[in-house]
């Protein structure tokens, strides 16, 4: 601040356009303390935040704003003091204003220094940082009740900042984690394309899950790895576009797919049975409905028994069998072919009025394959088909043995 | 006179051959001059085609094997494939081979009294 040149000076309307000045800043309060930290001047903008009036205030000591406690342990005389020998101190500290609400201020205090040099006050400036240090709060308490895991890192892929989960996950402590690059925490192998990729995530920064279709480890402060999910979130803040990371471990679903993936293939095993019911005879209940993956079981199932058994007959009993459609038909027809190219028969047994009647009307030809309406019929059948069969071996074994054509 | 490229044993009234390794088209029309011969040559009435220690069966043998039979037959003889696989089988059904009209038998045992059934079959009025 300086006074317009050239000596004709008004000094009260010079003075008055300083306290003008000051009464027009809102969120800063302005006062002017005494050397003792009696109020000497107290701006507009000082009454707006604490509520206060000048001719309350001039005079008094601006400890009133101190809460008792503080009031009580000398604290405006530890900060002016310090002021006094620092130059200038900022800090941060709770106030009151008069109807008793309190409110975190941000204080700088300033001395003023006469014409020897002696302190002949203060310059105190004042902001309610209350919201603003809420909202961190705020922020910092949703970090760390997070359910995940979560890592902040900044466009130079450095860690900015970490939750307790991640601590506990990675095994690593908070401070060893901020400021290094994030693929502490990447598994070695997938470094190098890691590196790629979040490039590729700061060009287009949007929430989105990280590598899509792709199983995602994580590596342990031990070295360990396991899987993990992870969303990618960018975050617009005053120091530039950070990327919010949650990372759940899925140790546990994993196995639970793939102990789920083993149960599934037991009970296809169970679902499937070729039983021989004969020699020479096998039988196959099928039971509910087929869909592919059941079918292809039950088509290889079928197929080894019938090599390892050399099994000339095979019945399909369709008793157990609620509907049939087109697909479930070809895979039926697939299986009868398959085993007849190795020499077995089909027969099929037990298949119902309904099923009958679906089948013809969806224009299912099964050839020539032979049914029979019981199980019981159907391995009278395979018995008479073996008797004729085994009456012609009897006949080439003779034909063999005489050496002559029948 | 070409060389055997196919073992051939004959068995009473049937020659029972194994094919065997990868079959390319050489190969082929070698194996398909050295049965008809035979055939003609031993007179029998039976030809059966071991296919179990064939590599692959596709739909290139599979044309291979309907050739040689309709040869044999019309030298006079009948002909069945056995030892058709699992997994050939079912490639075969998934490739959609058409197979129908190939007699088949799991083993030698069963396609002698399956080419007993063709034989008697032929000799009728009724086609089986």
């Amino acid at each position: 601040m300086t006074t317009p040149p050239g000596g004709s000076q008004d000094p009260p309307a010079s003075l008055r356009d300083l306290e003008a000045m000051l009464d027009a800043v809102t969120d800063h309060a302005v006062v002017k303390l005494g050397p003792g930290g009696e109020v000497v001047r107290w701006s507009r903008s000082a009454q707006a935040m604490t509520g206060y009036t000048e001719p309350e205030m001039v005079g008094q000591s601006v400890s009133a704003l101190h809460t008792e406690e503080d009031r009580g342990a000398g604290l405006m005389e530890q900060e002016l003091e310090s002021a006094r020998q620092d130059g200038r101190r900022e800090f941060q500290g709770w106030r009151v204003r008069k109807g008793g609400e309190r409110f975190l201020a941000h204080i700088s205090l300033t001395p003023v220094r006469g014409e020897h040099g002696a302190v002949s006050g203060f310059v105190k400036v004042f902001r309610d940082v209350t919201e603003s240090a809420r909202a961190e709060s705020l922020f910092h308490g949703l970090l760390e009740s997070a359910p995940d895991a979560m890592v902040i890192v900044g466009s130079d892929a450095r860690i900015v900042l970490v939750n307790r989960q991640a601590e506990t996950l990675f095994g690593f402590e908070r401070a060893e984690l901020v400021g290094r690059e994030i693929e502490v925490l990447v598994p070695a192998r997938f470094r190098d394309r890691h590196v790629g990729h979040r490039s590729g995530f700061l060009a287009d920064p949007r929430l989105r899950p990280m590598g899509a279709g792709l199983e995602l480890f994580g590596m342990r402060r031990d070295g360990t790895e396991f899987p993990v999910e992870i969303s990618l979130s960018p975050l617009e803040t005053a120091e530039g576009t950070l990327v919010a990371a949650a990372i759940r471990d899925v140790t546990e679903r994993r196995e639970t797919e793939q102990r789920l993936l083993r149960q599934r293939d037991e009970i296809l095993e169970l679902s499937t049975p070729v039983i021989q019911v004969w020699d020479k005879v096998l039988a196959l209940p099928i039971i509910g409905t087929l869909d592919t993956l059941r079918a292809t079981r039950l088509t290889e199932g079928l197929l080894e028994k019938i090599a390892q058994t050399q099994a000339e007959v095979a019945i399909l009993d369709m008793s157990g069998v609620p509907t049939i459609d087109t697909q479930v038909a070809q895979h039926l027809l697939k299986t009868v072919q398959a085993a007849a190219l190795m020499g077995t028969v089909s027969i099929m047994s037990g298949v119902r009025p309904e099923t009958a009647q679906s089948m013809v009307h969806l224009g299912i030809d099964m050839g020539r394959l032979r049914s029979r309406n019981t199980l019981q019929d159907a391995l009278q059948l395979a018995l008479a088909v073996l008797a004729e069969r085994a009456g012609t071996v009897a006949a080439a074994a003779r034909a063999l043995t005489s050496g002559e054509s029948l | 006179m070409t060389e055997d490229v196919v073992p051939v044993m004959k068995i009473g009234d049937t020659l029972l051959v194994a094919l065997q390794g990868d079959l390319d088209d050489t190969t082929v029309i070698q194996i398909e001059e050295q049965l008809t011969r035979e055939v003609a040559r031993t007179g029998v009435s039976g030809m059966l085609i071991d296919v179990s220690r064939l590599s692959v069966v596709d739909s290139f043998i599979a044309r291979v094997l309907a050739r040689i039979v309709a040869m044999v037959r019309l030298l006079g003889a009948q002909a069945a494939v056995v030892g058709i696989q699992p997994a050939v089988a079912i490639t075969l059904v998934e490739l959609g081979v058409p197979m129908g009209h190939l007699d088949t038998a799991l083993n030698a045992e069963q396609g002698l009294a399956l080419l007993e059934r063709l034989r008697r079959a032929d000799t009728g009025t009724d086609r089986p």
